[in-house]
């Protein structure tokens, strides 16, 4: 017990000490034409403690996320952007990572579809991409799925939608911390021990809330596959 | 006991709002999300979506009045339009919209125009209603000093 609580001790030390890359807050990158929806998954993200950028298009979230150059954007932007607010800083000038990316389907110029193509084509392949459409059309659930995309949600998002990523939220946060603790700076004997800990506190208080929402994940996956299937 | 009597007018107007079809269930999750934190949530979203949907509203008059219709570009505009008002719970216009995209889908210009007028209709008298009810809400003050002892 008295070791367990001495190597405790040692990493807390060593995260104060480590110069943090940002608060462990959950980041999302919302992208939505519509100001409402925006206000809205905002609010609905905010509440779970969630750092929330908002954009409203498919251009602007590649910009955000580091992945067009102004050169290339300038002879072929879309003129459909409604928004008159500034872009957000990209994201390497902010040194920020991002989570989780949650997209409308239907937009002007770039569709959510096209955006979760070209993540999943890039170096942000391993951020989940969940879809958002107000339209319940199985084809095209079908399709954002196997296109990589974690999730689709129906429109209007409510609080319960929020359980459905509650998921993704604990396995990120999971995962930078396991990060931390291998690239920390202490000999290997106590990163065993210290990788124990932090899995442990986290796997005691969400694995069976993991479990259930992962298994209730698969069970709408697939109960919105066999209504593809009804309806084919 | 003047608190107490504004409260109870506010909950019946809300009452009838829902009774009466104006408003469903996602208003309801717009109050869910009104907190401590977030004390006016629900008029700020109402008023972002009137502010924003204006601009959609005179769009739809302006391509209406074009001759031939672009019907695509109306099933656009409406599906956007539908998608606003959906997520603040306005059940008639969406109602509405539903029936005027289905008009767009069969090429029927009349019934554009005539679901886009009635549209209209359900769209200002929501808001008359909602304005009413921010109001009175507003002046009811919290609920806990309705009941605090003087």
């Amino acid at each position: 017990m008295e070791f367990v609580d001495t190597r405790k001790l040692q990493l807390q030390q060593q995260l104060q000490q480590q110069p943090q890359p940002q608060e462990q807050h959950f980041h999302v990158l919302a992208v939505d034409d519509s100001v409402i929806d925006r206000k809205l998954l905002e609010r609905l993200l905010r509440g779970s403690s969630c750092k929330v950028t908002c954009v409203d298009s498919g251009d602007k979230a590649l910009k955000y996320l580091g992945l067009v150059d102004d050169l290339h954007d300038t002879t072929s932007s879309t003129s459909l952007d409604s928004s008159s607010s500034p872009p957000p800083q990209p994201l390497q000038e902010e040194g920020m990572k991002v989570n989780l990316i949650m997209t409308d389907y239907c937009m002007p110029g770039m569709s959510g579809y096209d955006l979760l193509k070209r993540v999943k084509g890039s170096s942000w392949k391993d951020v989940p991409v969940v879809i958002m459409s107000s339209e319940n059309v199985p084809s095209r659930i079908s399709m954002c799925l196997e296109g990589g995309a974690e999730e689709f949600l129906l429109k209007p998002l409510q609080l319960s939608d929020l359980d459905k990523l509650q998921s993704y939220f604990v396995k990120s946060l999971e995962n930078s911390c396991e990060k931390e603790s291998v690239n920390s700076s202490i000999d290997s004997e106590n990163d065993n021990v210290i990788i124990n800990i932090s899995n442990h506190n986290h796997n005691s208080n969400s694995v069976s809330k993991r479990k259930a929402i992962s298994a209730e994940s698969h069970q709408e996956r697939s109960r919105t596959k066999m209504k593809e299937l009804a309806v084919v | 006991m003047d608190k107490i009597h504004s409260h109870r007018q506010v909950a019946a107007i809300k009452h009838s709002l829902f009774d009466q079809g104006y408003l469903d269930e996602q208003f309801i999750q717009l109050e869910e999300l009104q907190d401590d934190a977030n004390p006016n949530f629900v008029e700020e979203i109402v008023t972002l979506y009137y502010r924003d949907s204006s601009r959609l509203i005179s769009n739809l008059d302006h391509t209406l009045e074009r001759n031939p219709l672009d019907f695509n570009k109306l099933d656009t505009l409406m599906h956007q339009f539908k998608g606003s008002s959906s997520s603040i719970g306005a059940k008639r216009v969406k109602a509405e919209c539903t029936l005027f995209r289905e008009y767009c889908r069969a090429r029927n210009g009349e019934g554009c125009r005539r679901s886009f007028q009635q549209m209209k209709k359900e769209y200002a008298t929501l808001r008359k209603k909602l304005e009413t009810y921010f109001q009175l809400a507003r002046q009811a003050g919290p609920l806990e000093t309705a009941y605090r002892p003087k």
